[in-house]
């Protein structure tokens, strides 16, 4: 039996506007519950809710960026169902006229392009966050806490078509619509704190077969390892429940970080009644031609964009893309390292290894002040000219990121230029040969490989400053002449 | 001297001239309730003594000739949905019979900007579900006509209370006729403004497409003063207007239309022959009038009674115990919910959240709400292109004259045809008020109903007061004053 697994993605994104939804509570980052509220978010009576713009413009420009059509005369309904953490026991989202419709979006699997199909981008406010003890779900909790917060701070939910094939893909698209909404500046794009949830359907069919298997949905996840590690483990169970012939439930399960596996939350999902209708307190919203200019002029680049302009300099397609992934600070070293340089392949790795490397090993989030951009390239072209070698080149980037000097002072300092006269380092071969005459002799006797320690030895005498390229090919000279 | 028989200007007048002091008129409306609220129970809170002092302020401004607004001293009662900061907001409901709202509705803050003086809250049908203020959680209040008679609802508190002159006037509000069908049967003026120029904000909402707050005074002058105080466009409500008043003739260049369906079966005679007798006095003063059909109108009951359910199911599922208001324990969060509703609505709001939901429900949609919103916006037309004809619409305000309490109270049905002719200016969002001009045979008040196109309130309101001027209603209840 040929099966292949088909999944969908729906992902929510938390805005990082000042202010909440429908309310002008500020949206605050913090543990103490209960500290940014106002009637309107706390559904007191008589309270109503008033659109923010500015999330309406977040919103219109990830629509824009992923090539949607754009629902002019867009509606918010109300989605009725009651959650204790939900203050209205309705949520204002959008049904039928979402802002945003048929997009797409281009994501990278090592050297190859793929593009995900989306279906909507919409808006929504986000619910309160209630904290259940005795149990982690609601109906078994001893008790419950209640923090509003969060309740109203504006979601924009991006929904893609049932497209994507693998949990690689999966992955892929996610760590794309990350960036997406880091660059458009929409969102912090922080997964550890829940900036972005995704909720994934999974349906296993046979491979010839032109319907889709019976969806299970795997909600409320927030790390790329849980979406990745969930989405194998259910297409695991249902391929394993089909060959077996069990019939597939369709069902909502939750994922189980611990023991890795997913469960039965609830079932029949499909048949939950929202009760959409068109909120009457919030009239037909109407996105002008003249709105939609003014958010087309905040688009910046975007990372598909990025990753073409990086391939000019001569990445591949999978150097690109972990660039146009990086923190901008680093976008942008690579490009004046680049442009120094002209050398993509020294920049790209100095960049992403070494430099990112020391850094992480010392803890060090930000590069220091005296940090010199031209820094890098200096590194790079004594490299290529020789005057220091790879190795005293990590000890200069390790001083720099330390104290306040440059690449040239390092090197001068801790002595640290090559020695590229062959015939000083002819003298030096010399002198070792003489002193080693017993290692000579094994080495012409066959034991080639004590060459390194002769090699070795010159470094040393030379306190490393000997180019041991040239050191190597003169000594090899020496012991066949 | 007593002049709580007078209008707000003449009021203001004796203020200004200093022939008599607000504190001397804020005792007069408070022994005015003492002698009638046992028998009427037209409010279910008094405020004398915690405005005592706002009134001895308002005697030294008029003392001090520093006083610059109308209705500055003046006692106005408040139908108890709309909030009042540190008060109780009940809405005659059990749900809130412990709730105190911790901010002012618009409204509230604009009468207090005038230094309006808040006599107290008025009883009305639970969340303002009813045409006889006998659903309320609280008691009944009695027509100050008659005490065996109902003073129509939802703002029947509000009624009784300027009719048994408690207060000067009363801010109502007003879903299918809950302001003008109470004034008519107390013998008052009542208006509806267009929906969206009085701020909702603060106004516990029933069915937020159709609910406006408005005035019920004595005089069409006293409603002009008080409308103009609180109308105006609202940040904090996003279906406000701005108030950009049409100027449409009210003079005898005017035609007036008389609706046809308004005055067929279903009708009494002696409400018939009120609306005739104020169209013999407009033909005598020139007026042109003309018999106008709207075929639509007669399907007024059904529309409304699958809209206004299906909005108030959700505005009302905030009412959860979880956050304030009654709370009635259970097992589990969600059986507390359930308890709490099951105990904390009355028979009435429960029967229109369950018609509601079903006409929301998935596969009755289309059927139901979506057939309303169909027909309601044929209304809207129909209404559009009759005021291309005519100026202005009359038509009796209720079908009858007051009922008996509990004569209607067996029969749902029965009771929400009395909206039969108020419910069309909800439906289309167009102003309409209600004017006494006469009496049944049972020495009960009746009034009609005057309409024209949305944003012409100020055109209405002068064109009214002409009819007022004309007719010299003067009919007092007696025995309280």
């Amino acid at each position: 039996m040929s099966l292949k697994p088909t999944i969908g993605i729906e992902t929510h994104i938390e805005l990082n506007t000042n202010t909440k939804m429908f309310c002008r509570c500020a949206v605050v980052d913090t543990d103490e519950p209960n500290i940014s509220l106002c009637p309107t978010c706390i559904g007191l009576p008589g309270a109503l809710p008033v659109p923010n713009k500015k999330a309406i413009e977040f919103i219109t420009l990830l629509a824009l960026s992923t090539g949607c059509e754009i629902t002019s005369k867009g509606m918010f309904h109300r989605k009725n169902y009651f959650y204790p953490d939900l203050p209205k026991n309705y949520q204002i989202s959008q049904f039928d006229l979402p802002v945003g419709l048929n997009g797409e979006l281009e994501i990278v699997i090592d050297e190859n392009k793929d593009y995900i199909q989306i279906e909507r981008v919409h808006m929504e406010e986000d619910t309160g966050k209630s904290s259940h003890s005795g149990s982690g779900r609601i109906e078994s909790a001893t008790s419950t806490a209640l923090d509003f917060n969060r309740s109203g701070v504006p979601l924009v939910e991006i929904v893609t078509k049932p497209v994507i094939s693998s949990s690689k893909q999966a992955v892929a698209y996610i760590e794309e619509l990350r960036q997406l909404s880091i660059d458009l500046n929409i969102s912090e794009g922080r997964l550890e704190k829940g900036n972005l949830r995704f909720d994934a359907n999974i349906s296993v069919a046979l491979e010839d077969s032109n319907e889709l298997g019976t969806k299970v949905e795997i909600k409320n996840m927030n790390s790329l390892r849980s979406l990745e590690r969930a989405i194998d483990f259910e297409i695991q169970r249902q391929t394993k429940a089909l060959e077996d012939g069990v019939e597939i439930v369709q069902e909502t399960r939750h994922w189980d970080e611990n023991k890795e596996v997913t469960s039965t939350m609830r079932s029949k999902e499909g048949s939950a009644d929202y009760r959409y209708f068109s909120d009457p307190d919030l009239p037909n919203m109407f996105l002008s031609d003249e709105f939609i200019k003014e958010v087309e002029t905040l688009m910046p680049l975007l990372p598909k964009a990025q990753r073409e302009e990086l391939m000019t300099t001569g990445l591949s397609l999978s150097q690109s893309n972990i660039l146009s992934k990086s923190d901008d600070w680093i976008k942008k070293l690579y490009v004046k390292v680049f442009d120094q340089t002209k050398d993509s392949v020294a920049s790209y790795n100095w960049i992403t290894g070494e430099l990112q490397g020391q850094m992480r090993k010392a803890n060090i989030e930000v590069l220091p002040e005296w940090f010199n951009d031209d820094y890098l390239s200096e590194i790079i072209e004594l490299i290529k000219s020789n005057k220091i070698s790879f190795t005293s080149a990590k000890i200069i980037l390790t001083e720099i990121l330390t104290a306040e000097t440059t690449p040239s002072k390092v090197a001068e300092q801790k002595n640290l230029f090559q020695e590229n006269d062959s015939e000083k380092i002819s003298e030096m071969i010399n002198q070792i040969i003489k002193e080693n005459q017993d290692i000579v002799d094994r080495i012409k006797s066959g034991e080639d490989k004590l060459v390194g320690f002769l090699v070795g030895q010159l470094m040393k005498q030379s306190n490393g400053s000997v180019n041991p390229g040239m050191a190597k090919e003169l000594l090899l000279k020496e012991l066949e002449g | 001297m007593d002049v709580s028989h007078l209008s707000i200007r003449e009021i203001n007048s004796l203020f200004t001239k200093k022939e008599i002091k607000p504190s001397e008129l804020y005792s007069k409306v408070f022994e005015n309730a003492a002698n009638s609220e046992a028998a009427l129970h037209a409010h279910l809170t008094l405020f004398e003594e915690e405005n005592i002092k706002k009134a001895a302020e308002a005697d030294k401004r008029f003392s001090n000739s520093e006083s610059a607004s109308l209705l500055d001293g003046i006692p106005i009662a408040i139908k108890d949905n709309i909030n009042i900061k540190n008060y109780k907001t009940t809405c005659s409901s059990k749900m809130l019979s412990n709730y105190t709202s911790p901010y002012d509705a618009t409204v509230i803050e604009k009468l207090k900007q005038q230094n309006t003086l808040f006599t107290g809250k008025t009883n009305l049908d639970e969340f303002a579900m009813g045409s006889s203020t006998e659903n309320s959680a609280f008691g009944l209040t009695k027509n100050p006509w008659n005490t065996d008679y109902v003073p129509g609802g939802s703002s029947g508190g509000s009624a009784a209370s300027v009719g048994a002159r408690s207060s000067i006037a009363a801010l109502g509000s007003d879903t299918g006729g809950s302001i003008r069908q109470p004034a008519s049967f107390c013998g008052l003026v009542g208006f509806k403004p267009t929906y969206g120029t009085v701020s909702r904000f603060g106004l516990v909402a029933f069915a937020s497409s159709l609910d406006q707050i408005g005035p019920i005074t004595k005089t069409v002058d006293d409603s002009r003063i008080i409308f103009s105080s609180i109308s105006g466009e609202d940040s904090r409500d996003a279906t406000s207007v701005i108030n950009n008043q049409l100027d449409i003739p009210s003079d005898n260049t005017a035609t007036i239309g008389v609706i046809k369906e308004l005055m067929e079966d279903g009708i009494s005679g002696e409400a018939k022959n009120e609306v005739n007798k104020v169209i013999e006095i407009l033909k005598s003063k020139g007026y042109k009038v003309k018999e106008i059909s709207i075929p639509i109108i007669k399907l007024s009951i059904s529309i409304y009674y699958l809209i206004a359910p299906a909005e108030c199911s959700a505005n009302l599922a905030r009412f959860d115990g979880v956050r304030y208001g009654l709370r009635v324990d259970g097992n589990t969060s969600y059986e507390m919910m359930e308890n709490t509703r099951a105990e904390g609505f009355g028979a009435e709001v429960k029967r229109r959240i369950l018609l509601g939901t079903y006409a929301l429900s998935a596969g009755y949609y289309d059927e139901y709400y979506g057939k309303a919103l169909q027909a309601r916006k044929e209304m809207i037309d129909e209404f559009a292109k009759t005021f291309k004809d005519v100026d202005y619409l009359i038509s009796p305000t209720t079908p009858t004259q007051a009922f008996k309490s509990g004569e209607k109270t067996s029969n749902p049905l029965e009771m929400y045809m009395s909206d039969l002719c108020t419910i069309p200016a909800n439906l289309a969002g167009l102003p309409a008020i209600s004017i006494p001009t006469g009496l049944s045979k049972d020495e009960l008040p009746l009034g009609v109903q005057i309409m024209s196109k949305p944003l012409s309130d100020n055109s209405l309101l002068d064109f009214s007061e002409i009819i007022e001027n004309e007719v010299q209603f003067d009919g007092q209840p007696k025995g309280w004053l």
